[in-house]
C-alpha cells in the first residue's frame, strides 16, 4: 500500500455545521493514528451567511503544510462549494446532498462543474439525517458517516469523538448525532458499495506519547499558562480572541486573572504595569490592535520594562481581512513606533513552536527587560495539528529577571551601563532600590536627561542589550544537507512548512536546493543567515505580504538579487506554488 | 438569445458517437453527455477479459477523457437522469438539477434482463453489463470454484472463455429466450452446446426452477431433473431497454422508446438511439431494435445528423446477420414470444 496523503475539505454556509464536522473529522483521524494538519476558513460575520471551509490533510508521514489540492470534498452547500472546484485533484471524490430541498439550476450545480475523472457521489444527507434523528441538523454528521465508510476509516473513532463532543449537551442531542452519523455509514455501505476504498492504514507508531489536537492559539495560551502567567489583559480581536477565551477559563483556576480592557492601549499598559511590578502578564492582539499598542511598546523599550505581546497577524491594512491570513506585520513589529526602539521579535512556524516560543518569551522579556513580540498569524493560530503535547521544563519557566546585588542598596542605578547593556532590575518596593521609570530619555538612575551624549549612550545600551539576546534566541535551522545550493529558500512563520515541503520535493526531483528557517527576526542571526545565503546561487523568500518584508529585512545580507514570492490572497502559500517557483528560477520544467 | 445546449443521455457507443457527430456538425454549441456510469466509455463485450485478468479496468476505458476535452464535450459521469419534460425541454437529474436543452438524444442502452419466472432470484444471481458488475464477478470468483450460467446470450459465451481461463468448473443451462428479443432455434442452441461441451463445460438439460441459498454462501440450483451446488450463478438473457426514468415523460414507450425512422420521438428536438430505441420500419409497419456496438454507433450518428437538421433514415436489411464466438444469430427483428 502506498503512502497515505489525503486532503479533505468540508464546505458549507455558516450554520451548516461545517467547522464542527471538520473538527470531528480531525479528531477521529488523529485517533486512528494519522498525522493531521487542518485549517478552517470562515467569514468575518458571526452567523447567517458566508462560506465556511475546513481543510484537513492527513498522512502516515509527519506533515509540514497544507496542500492546495483537495482529494475529497464534502459539500454541505453546493453553491458555496462551487468556488472549491478549481482546487479539486483530477481524481477527487465529491460527496454532496443528492436531494436538496429545492431544485438546482444547472448554472448553480456543483455536479455540473466536476470533471469526469472525479467520483461524484450523491448522498441524501438531509433526508438520512431527518429520518434518523427527526431533524436535518445532523446532515454534517451523516456526511461524515458516508466519508468514513468510503475511505475505510474506523467508525468507532468517529463515534468516540462525537460522543465526547455531544454528551455534555445531553443524551438526546448525543443520540441524534450518533444516529445521523450511522445513517450516513449505512447508506454508504448499502448504496455506494462499489465506491468504497480499501481501508486506509495508519502508520505503525508503536507505543509513544499520546497525541492531542492543538491549535496555534491554544498552544500559545497553554504555553503562557505553563510559563506562569499571572495576568492577561486584552481586547477581543480576530484571530487572537481564542487565546483570551481559553485563558478566561483556565487562568483563574491557577489564581491568575483575565481582564478585558477597554482597548488595546490600556491592555499593553496593564501588561507593562504588571511586569514592572514583577508579575508575568501578556496580551494578544492583531494588526489593528497592535498598531494602537505601538507607542506604549516603545515606552517599554525606553523604560526597559518587560512585556509579552502576541501579534496574531491577519490581512491588512487597517481592519483589513479579519478572517484571512497574512504575514504583513513584520516590519511594524520590528521597527514600528517612534525613535530607535529595539525589541525582540520571534515567530513560531508550527503549533509546537507556538507553545515553546510563548514559554520562552517570558524569560526573554524578563532577562532583556523589553517587550517581546511573538508573531503568529491567522493560519498558524487556527490550524490544528495532532502533536505530542509539549510541556515546559522548570528551567524554561524559571524567573528570568536579573536582580541587583543587595550590596547596591542605597546606590542603585537602575539603568547602569554594562557591557551587555543589561542592567539588573529591581522590582519596585524593594527597600534601598528606589528608581524612576519614565518614557523620557533618562540617565542611569532613571532621571530624565536630554544630554546628547547621554541619549547616544543610552540608545546604544538598549540596542546592545537586544543584540546580546542573540545568545538566547534560536539560531536559523538549515535543511538540505549543507554545502552549496543552486537555490536556497528562506522561510518564516507559518509559511515555513510550505517552504520546507517544497524544498524536500525539489530535492526528490534531484534539484540542489536547501532551506533556512528563521524564527528570530529581531535581533537577527545575521552572520548565520549570510552564511547560508553565501552558499546559494539564488535565494528565494516566499512570504504572505506584498513587498517582501523579510526579504527587505535580510536582503542586504545577500550579494545578489533575491527572488521574492509574495501572496496576499488571504490563504497560505501551498508547497506546490513554491515548488513551481523553484523550478522556474532554476529553469526546470514541471515534472 | 438562449445558448444552444445539446444533451446526450448515455455514454455508450450510441451516445458517444452522437456527441462526436454533433460537435463535428456544430462547433459552437454547448454539448453535454450525462451518464450514470462512474467510468468513461468502454465496450461491455470486453468485460469478460477484465474478469479473466487479461485486461486492466483502465485499459478498457477507451477513448479517454481527452477525447471529450478536445471536442469541448462536457462529460458528466456518475450522474443519473431521473426525468424528462420534452415540452419544456429540460431533463431533471437524480439530485434535482434541472438542465435545459435545445436538442436531446437519449442513448441509455439496456440493462440485463431477467425473465419473469426468475425475477424472484435476482438478488442471488449476477449479471454482466457494466464494469462495476464485472468487478463484482472478479471479486466473487476469487472465492468460488463452480459457476452456473443460465440463459446463454453472447456475453455469457464470452464469459465462459474467461471462466475457463481462470480454471473454474462451469455448468451451463441454455434457454431459448437467451437472445431475447430473438428466439433461438433448437438447432442453434444444440450447436452452441456442442461447442461448449467440447471445451469442458457441463451443459445441463432442463430449466432452472429454483435457487436456494445454502450455508457459507453456496447456492443450490434446482433444475427439472437435477440439483447442483455452485458458488455463483450468472443470468444471461439479453438486455432490456433501460427507460424506466421516462415513464412520466410523455414519450411513447413499449419496451423501448418508440421512434420514427429518423429516430425522432415525436417531440421536436428529442431523439433516441441505440439499444433503448424501438425504430419504426415503414415497409414492415412495425418496430425493430438493434443489437451490438456497430448498430448502436450507426444509430447514434443518424440521430445526431437528424438533430442537426438532417433527414437520414435508420434503415436495416430485414435479415441482418450477426455473429460472435462462432455462434450466429439470424435476425435482429423484434419478436414477441
Amino acid at each position: 500500500m502506498g503512502r497515505v496523503d489525503l486532503t479533505i475539505e468540508i464546505c458549507g454556509m455558516s450554520g451548516d455545521g461545517t467547522i464542527a464536522a471538520g473538527g470531528l473529522l480531525n479528531l477521529a483521524v488523529s485517533k486512528a493514528g494519522f498525522s493531521v494538519l487542518a485549517f478552517d476558513s470562515y467569514p468575518a460575520e458571526i452567523r447567517g451567511f458566508g462560506r465556511c471551509v475546513t481543510r484537513s490533510r492527513f498522512s502516515d508521514q509527519e506533515l509540514k503544510a497544507l496542500t492546495d489540492s483537495t482529494d475529497v470534498l464534502i459539500s454541505l452547500d453546493d453553491e458555496q462549494s462551487l468556488s472549491r472546484v478549481p482546487f479539486l485533484s483530477a481524481g477527487a471524490v465529491v460527496l454532496f446532498d443528492s436531494n436538496p430541498p429545492t431544485p438546482v439550476e444547472e448554472a448553480k450545480s456543483l455536479a455540473a462543474r466536476l470533471s469526469p475523472g472525479m467520483a461524484v457521489l450523491g448522498v441524501p444527507f438531509r433526508d438520512l439525517a431527518t429520518r434518523a434523528s427527526g431533524s436535518p441538523r445532523g446532515r454534517n454528521l451523516t456526511a461524515l458517516g458516508a466519508l468514513a465508510v468510503i475511505l475505510g476509516l474506523p467508525e468507532e473513532h468517529f463515534e468516540e469523538v462525537i460522543t465526547a463532543k455531544f454528551r455534555p449537551k445531553g443524551e438526546k442531542v448525543l443520540e441524534a448525532n450518533l444516529k445521523s452519523f450511522r445513517a450516513g455509514c449505512d447508506h454508504a455501505r448499502r448504496e455506494l458499495a462499489g465506491r468504497i476504498r480499501e481501508p486506509l492504514r495508519p502508520p505503525a507508531r508503536g507505543e509513544g506519547p499520546e497525541r492531542v489536537m492543538l491549535s496555534g492559539n491554544l498552544a500559545i495560551a497553554q504555553g503562557a499558562l505553563d510559563a506562569g502567567l499571572r495576568s492577561y489583559y486584552g481586547y477581543p480581536i480576530t484571530p487572537a480572541t481564542p487565546i483570551m477565551e481559553y485563558l478566561a477559563k483556565k487562568l483563574p483556576e491557577k489564581g491568575g486573572r483575565v481582564v478585558q480592557m477597554e482597548d488595546e492601549i490600556s491592555s499593553i499598559g496593564a501588561v507593562l504595569g504588571s511586569f514592572f511590578a514583577g508579575s508575568r502578564a501578556m496580551t494578544a492582539t492583531s494588526g489593528p490592535g497592535f498598531a494602537l499598542m505601538t507607542e506604549l511598546i516603545t515606552h517599554g523599550v525606553m523604560s526597559e520594562t518587560p512585556a509579552v505581546i502576541i501579534d496574531a497577524q491577519r490581512g491588512g491594512p487597517a481592519t483589513g481581512l479579519p478572517t484571512k491570513t497574512e504575514q504583513s506585520d513584520l516590519t511594524a513589529a520590528v521597527f514600528g513606533g517612534p525613535g530607535d526602539s529595539p525589541r525582540i521579535v520571534i515567530a513560531p512556524t508550527d503549533v509546537t513552536e507556538c507553545y515553546r516560543y510563548t514559554v520562552k518569551s517570558f524569560q526573554l522579556a524578563e532577562k532583556y527587560q523589553t517587550p517581546v513580540i511573538v508573531l503568529s498569524d491567522f493560519y498558524l493560530d487556527n490550524r490544528v495539528e495532532n502533536v505530542v503535547m509539549p510541556r515546559a521544563t522548570e528551567e524554561e519557566t524559571a524567573d528570568g529577571n536579573l536582580y541587583p546585588d543587595p550590596a547596591e542598596a542605597g546606590r542603585y542605578r537602575r539603568f547602569r551601563l554594562t557591557e551587555t547593556g543589561i542592567s539588573p532590575r529591581a522590582i519596585p518596593g524593594t527597600e534601598g532600590f528606589l528608581f524612576a521609570a519614565t518614557g523620557l530619555e533618562h540617565n542611569e538612575r532613571g532621571i530624565p536627561n536630554y544630554d546628547p551624549d547621554n541619549h547616544q549612550k543610552m540608545s546604544s545600551k538598549r540596542l546592545a542589550k537586544i543584540q546580546s539576546a542573540l545568545a538566547d534566541l534560536e539560531e536559523p535551522v538549515e535543511t538540505g544537507g549543507g554545502g552549496e545550493y543552486d537555490l536556497g529558500a528562506v522561510g518564516w512563520g507559518s509559511t515555513w512548512g510550505s517552504v520546507q515541503e517544497a524544498v524536500d520535493r525539489a530535492r526528490e526531483e534531484g534539484l540542489k536546493v536547501g532551506a533556512l528557517k528563521v524564527t528570530s527576526l529581531y535581533p537577527l542571526h545575521a552572520d548565520l543567515v549570510r552564511s547560508f545565503m553565501d552558499r546559494c546561487a539564488e535565494v528565494l523568500i516566499p512570504e504572505l505580504n506584498l513587498e517582501g518584508q523579510l526579504a527587505t529585512l535580510i536582503g542586504h545580507l545577500f550579494c545578489g538579487d533575491l527572488h521574492r514570492l509574495n501572496r496576499v490572497t488571504g490563504v497560505p502559500i501551498a508547497p506546490a506554488v513554491i515548488l513551481d517557483k523553484i523550478r522556474e528560477i532554476l529553469g526546470k520544467g514541471q515534472r | 438569445m438562449a445558448e444552444k445546449h445539446l444533451v446526450v443521455i448515455g455514454n455508450g457507443p450510441a451516445g458517444r458517437e452522437a456527441a462526436a457527430f454533433l460537435r463535428e456538425a456544430d462547433p459552437d454549441s454547448r454539448i453535454t453527455i450525462i451518464s450514470r456510469e462512474h467510468r468513461g466509455h468502454y465496450q461491455p463485450r470486453l468485460l469478460p477479459r477484465l474478469i479473466a485478468g487479461q485486461m486492466e479496468a483502465e485499459e478498457l476505458v477507451r477513448p479517454g477523457f481527452d477525447f471529450y476535452e478536445e471536442r469541448g464535450i462536457r462529460l458528466r459521469l456518475g450522474q443519473e437522469v431521473a426525468g424528462l419534460d420534452p415540452e419544456r425541454k429540460v431533463v431533471v437529474l437524480g439530485h434535482r438539477e434541472i438542465i435545459p436543452f435545445s436538442g436531446l438524444i437519449i442513448a441509455v442502452g439496456g440493462r440485463p434482463r431477467i425473465p419473469e419466472p426468475l425475477l424472484v432470484f435476482k438478488d442471488l444471481m449476477l449479471t454482466l453489463k457494466t464494469m462495476g458488475q464485472a468487478l463484482v464477478w472478479q471479486e466473487r470468483l476469487a472465492e468460488v470454484e463452480e459457476v452456473l450460467i443460465v440463459g446463454g446470450d453472447l456475453t455469457s459465451l464470452a464469459l465462459v472463455k474467461a471462466l475457463l481461463a481462470l480454471g473454474k468448473r462451469i455448468f451451463f443451462v441454455f434457454c431459448q429466450e437467451a437472445f431475447w428479443p430473438l428466439r433461438c432455434t433448437p438447432e442453434l442452441l444444440e450447436g452452441a452446446a456442442a461447442r461448449l461441451r467440447a471445451r469442458g463445460v457441463e451443459v445441463l438439460e432442463g430449466r432452472l426452477r429454483s435457487l436456494i441459498q445454502k450455508p457459507e454462501g453456496r447456492l443450490e440450483a434446482v433444475l427439472d431433473r437435477t440439483r447442483i451446488q455452485v458458488g455463483l450463478v450468472g443470468a444471461f438473457f439479453g438486455l432490456v431497454p433501460d427507460v424506466g426514468f421516462l415513464a412520466r415523460s410523455g414519450l411513447q414507450i413499449e419496451r423501448g422508446i418508440l421512434v420514427d425512422q429518423h429516430l425522432n420521438t415525436g417531440f421536436e428536438g428529442v431523439y433516441a438511439a441505440g439499444d433503448c430505441a424501438q425504430v419504426f420500419h415503414p415497409d414492415l409497419r412495425d418496430y425493430w431494435v438493434s443489437i451490438g456496438v456497430d448498430n448502436a454507433s450507426r444509430l447514434g450518428r443518424i440521430a445526431a445528423a437528424n438533430l442537426m437538421g438532417g433527414a437520414e433514415r435508420a434503415l436495416v436489411k430485414p435479415e441482418s446477420i450477426f455473429s460472435d464466438q462462432g455462434v450466429k444469430a439470424n435476425t435482429s427483428w423484434w419478436m414477441e414470444f
